[in-house]
């Protein structure tokens, strides 16, 4: 396949075109689903293979990509992509613009400690089988599903600047969900929680412990039933990972894509807050507060060797010390915003266009350990486990409410509340933040639906957490 | 020999077994423009075969590219030396075994009709009427093109060809980011009406040229654009779908028959509208007919497919929600505004989340222009606003439906961008439950 490529690339290289990009991934996957104890979904999609050409030409983009792998095919795509880039030209009024980068000649293989796709397929559904037998038998527990995703992914990239390399990375997902009623409400409890993917093989599901917390979530989801709400208006808030993991993607991560503060995302994923303007003087967060992206860290999902349009892997601060200091940015929009880029344009599959997507996108350590932090709560909650989420267009109204809360009282944890809701303006939210656990608390957690662009794109991603505390929060919001 | 035909000779090959297949031949036209320039265009083929097995009540599914007789074969005597391991679902029957056909349309190829030429020359129009109010265009022009053969080891063998287009497109003001929509969706490009649309989007433009201001949280009357009203409507399908009857998730469990909303509510699945994106078949190969949901306020029926049909022994009805109308009332857009005195209107929604789907209390955003109605006009534009409310009671609520419905398109957005409509008048709500502001337009 990388001579394909290359023929491609010296096929595009004979035209007269500014820049192209040639990508080529190889993608299988495989999804187990029991559902009240049945399988429900057994299935692959095996080496589900794509193409996708991306031409600068006459100061547009063009794009084309196939599934269909043969000359005649290929060719067409090739011309598809130069014609849009070309025809698109018309409606162009600032031209786009690619700066000439170093070359990059490398090659990354990684290799799982488990590989789910090299195993017995049936030790697989005894594995999953077993849990799920174990979330059925309780009256109270009206439904229940244990579910796993493998994946793994070969990509070649090429480009006209001379930059050829190719990947493998395996990632996997566990899931388990329970669902109690007591005939007039009903409450869930998962596990390990809504960012649940991870780089790896099938240890990822072994490290989830699913077996081992089926009583766990079996005992909240039924004690919720019968649990209180919170019932102030506001209150200072402990964050776990799992559910930090989503407040720092929704409420930091996609608001520092800089393609969204050109516009270019308005039509579907929205806008953000953030102009030019701010980077180097907004306050963003309290001192405390230090956000970065990193593409070069092998333990979450976000690292590359070089991104989607041939960008080396980095690590790019983007909140210093509480200060906006930067943007996650492609090779045109960090010219535009005069900083260095990013090393953020990913696609999810070769025939999706490269956008600006999250890679490794972390929220630094600070000190000490969870039960540190609560220790020194005189009067909270301690949250974690999403439910749902919600953020506005411009990525500064959110609203999040997780399944389960631990009352704090005097640095202990006391009963559980139902159904913990609250609400925040991005900046004020992160100005509250006055504790931050250590990296012996810190751990990536990661997703493998973070949606965006038209069409959709549904991309891998990680984000390193430790649980964060917020002071005075509004959480008392109900339907 | 053409694939699909293949395929029926491939059930035949394997009598002991029951096969399933959606062969799909997929391509899309994509441009998306920003800052009333291109962003880019994108064009995408694809071709798929998704395939269930099953061996009595055993199941197993892959999914090939491009596939061909010989990596079929293989993949299914691959899977014929697994399946006797599985465990099985008890609650599967059997597939489809609905043989009847729909007249199984031809359909123009709208990325051939709508040409990259002519989506630019459209656009450029609409930059040029929002210009002079200082706002510029940003938005997606779609066509794709699309022919799923749905076949099955009872015999059936099904086509469903669809080739719609869907357009979207933001104004937004350079000074203030102040956004307005106009959308089109459809199959015809004929009843797509260019001067309409720009008009339509320039009144908009006009409108959200006024002050913006915050309002406080609490209730309101609101007039709801046809676009939210259908947002809502979709968002409570999910208690509509046999399925949540299964997963003890729907609102509508133990209320058929039962009136659950005014008297004026009445909501249909209708796939064969003449304004809407048309359907022949749901996903199992049924005939997707018209199906009432909620009639004069009282609950129906639910969507049934195949196995659920089987499963919960209710009939299946091929119903899926993908064409939705709600039925007009008596009163004039005018008429509705005229008769507020302090209230909103809301054009559109955003990044809706359910907190409990049962009780259909959920948490979303107003978006693209949100209005502030003072004694009966618009006066300013408000920040998008948050809110935090039951669907159920929203549409408990309504007290007036407008006498006119529109098309609104709306897009799946993942894998092969599939694209819907719903028809849907503008209605008043009374209490409508703001429970924040986002500071921001």
């Amino acid at each position: 396949m990388k001579k394909l490529v290359y023929d491609i690339i010296n096929k595009l290289n004979a035209q007269n075109i500014t820049y192209a990009d040639v990508r080529f991934t190889d993608t299988d996957t495989q999804q187990i689903y029991f559902e009240k104890g049945k399988l429900k979904y057994f299935g692959s999609d095996m080496d589900s293979h794509a193409l996708g050409i991306r031409v600068l030409a006459d100061g547009c983009w063009g794009f084309a990509g196939t599934t269909i792998l043969d000359k005649t095919s290929i060719d067409k795509t090739i011309k598809r992509a130069i014609s849009n880039a070309r025809i698109g030209s018309k409606f162009r009024k600032e031209p786009a613009f690619f700066k000439k980068l170093k070359p990059v000649q490398d090659s990354y293989l990684f290799k799982p400690i488990e590989d789910p796709f090299l195993m017995d397929d049936k030790y697989k559904i005894d594995f999953h089988e077993k849990i799920a037998q174990k979330l059925i038998g309780n009256d109270k527990i009206v439904y229940s599903f244990v579910y796993s995703e493998f994946y793994r992914q070969y990509k070649i990239f090429a480009n006209t600047e001379g930059t050829l390399v190719d990947s493998l990375v395996y990632d996997s997902m566990p899931k388990m969900y329970v669902l109690a009623s007591n005939g007039r409400e009903s409450m869930s409890r998962n596990w390990p929680g809504d960012m649940n993917g991870q780089r790896g093989g099938f240890e990822i599901i072994r490290n989830a412990k699913l077996e081992e917390n089926t009583d766990r979530i079996i005992e909240e989801a039924i004690k919720l039933l019968d649990a209180p709400r919170i019932e102030e208006e506001r209150a200072d808030l402990i964050i776990g990972n799992g559910h930090l993991a989503l407040q720092l993607h929704e409420s930091v991560g996609h608001a520092t894509e800089a393609d969204r503060i050109f516009g270019k995302e308005i039509s579907y994923a929205g806008k953000t807050f953030i102009k030019p303007a701010m980077l180097g003087n907004f306050k963003y967060g309290s001192d405390i507060v230090n956000i970065y992206s990193d593409s070069i860290n092998q333990g979450g999902m976000g690292f590359h060797l070089v991104d989607d349009e041939g960008t080396p892997g980095g690590t790019v601060d983007i909140v210093k010390n509480g200060i906006l200091v930067d943007q996650q940015t492609s090779q045109e929009n960090a010219a535009l915003l005069g900083v260095k880029p990013s090393s953020n344009m990913m696609a999810s599959y070769a025939d999706d266009i490269p956008l600006i997507r999250m890679t490794n996108f972390c929220l630094a350590p600070g000190k000490g350990s969870l039960d540190d932090l609560i220790k020194s709560t005189e009067n909270g909650y301690y949250i974690d486990f999403t439910k749902t989420w919600s953020i506005d267009d411009n990525r500064n109204n959110f609203q999040f409410t997780t399944e389960i809360g631990w009352k704090i009282e005097n640095g202990e944890l006391k009963h559980i509340v139902k159904e913990p809701t609250y609400f925040g303006i991005t900046p004020e939210f992160w100005a509250a933040c006055d504790g931050i656990c250590g990296e012996e608390e810190w751990d990536f957690q990661g997703t493998f639906h973070c949606g965006k662009g038209e069409p959709g794109q549904a991309m891998h991603l990680s984000h390193g957490v430790a649980p964060a505390r917020f002071k005075n929060i509004v959480c008392n919001v109900k339907a | 020999m053409q694939f699909q035909k293949e395929l029926i000779k491939i059930c035949e090959k394997y009598p002991q077994i029951k096969l399933n297949f959606h062969y799909k031949i997929w391509e899309t036209d994509f441009l998306r423009f920003y800052q009333s320039q291109i962003n880019y265009n994108i064009s995408k083929t694809s071709i798929s075969l998704s395939t269930t097995i099953y061996k009595g009540k055993k199941s197993y599914n892959f999914s090939l590219k491009n596939p061909n007789r010989e990596i079929l074969q293989n993949k299914i005597d691959e899977v014929l030396e697994l399946i006797d391991q599985l465990p099985e679902d008890p609650d599967f029957v059997d597939l489809e075994d609905d043989l009847s056909k729909t007249g199984e349309k031809e359909k123009t190829n709208n990325i051939e009709k709508v040409s990259l030429d002519k989506k630019i020359e459209i656009l450029e129009k609409f930059s040029k009427a929002v210009e002079p109010y200082n706002f510029k265009i940003y938005g997606t022009f779609i066509c794709n093109y699309r022919t799923l053969y749905i076949i099955n080891s009872n015999g059936l063998d099904k086509r469903e060809v669809s080739s719609p287009i869907y357009l979207e497109c933001k104004a937004v003001n350079q000074k203030n980011e102040v956004t307005v929509l106009e959308a089109y969706g459809g199959e015809r490009f004929e009843s797509f009406n260019e001067e309409e649309f720009t008009s339509n989007l320039v009144k908009k433009v006009k409108a959200a040229t006024g002050e913006v201001v915050d309002v406080e949280s609490g209730k309101y009357e609101v007039v709801l654009a046809p676009r939210c009203i259908g947002e809502y409507l979709m968002h409570l399908e999910s208690s509509i779908h046999a399925q949540s009857l299964d997963s003890k998730q729907s609102y509508f469990e133990g209320k058929i028959n039962e009136k659950v909303f005014p008297g004026n509510v009445t909501i249909i699945d209708d796939p064969n509208h003449p304004d809407l994106i048309n359907f022949d078949y749901n996903g199992d190969g049924h005939i997707y007919k018209r199906l009432p949901i909620i009639e004069r306020g009282v609950f129906k029926n639910f969507f049934v497919d195949n196995y659920y049909g089987h499963k919960l022994k209710m009939k299946k009805n091929g119903s899926e929600g993908a064409a939705l109308v709600m039925e007009t009332g008596d009163k004039e857009l005018g008429e509705m505004i005229d008769s507020v005195r302090k209230g909103l209107y809301i054009s559109s929604l955003h990044y809706m989340n359910f907190i409990n789907r049962k009780e259909t209390s959920i948490t979303g955003l107003t978006r693209d222009g949100t209005f502030l109605i003072e004694d009966g006009k618009i006066t300013k534009v408000v920040n998008n606003l948050r809110f935090t409310e039951n669907i159920s009671d929203i549409i408990k609520g309504i007290t007036e439906i407008e006498n006119k419905s529109y098309t609104i398109p709306y897009s799946s957005n993942y894998g092969e961008f599939g694209i819907y409509s719903a028809r849907m008048p503008h209605v008043k709500v009374n209490g409508f439950k703001i429970s924040s502001s986002t500071k921001t337009v």
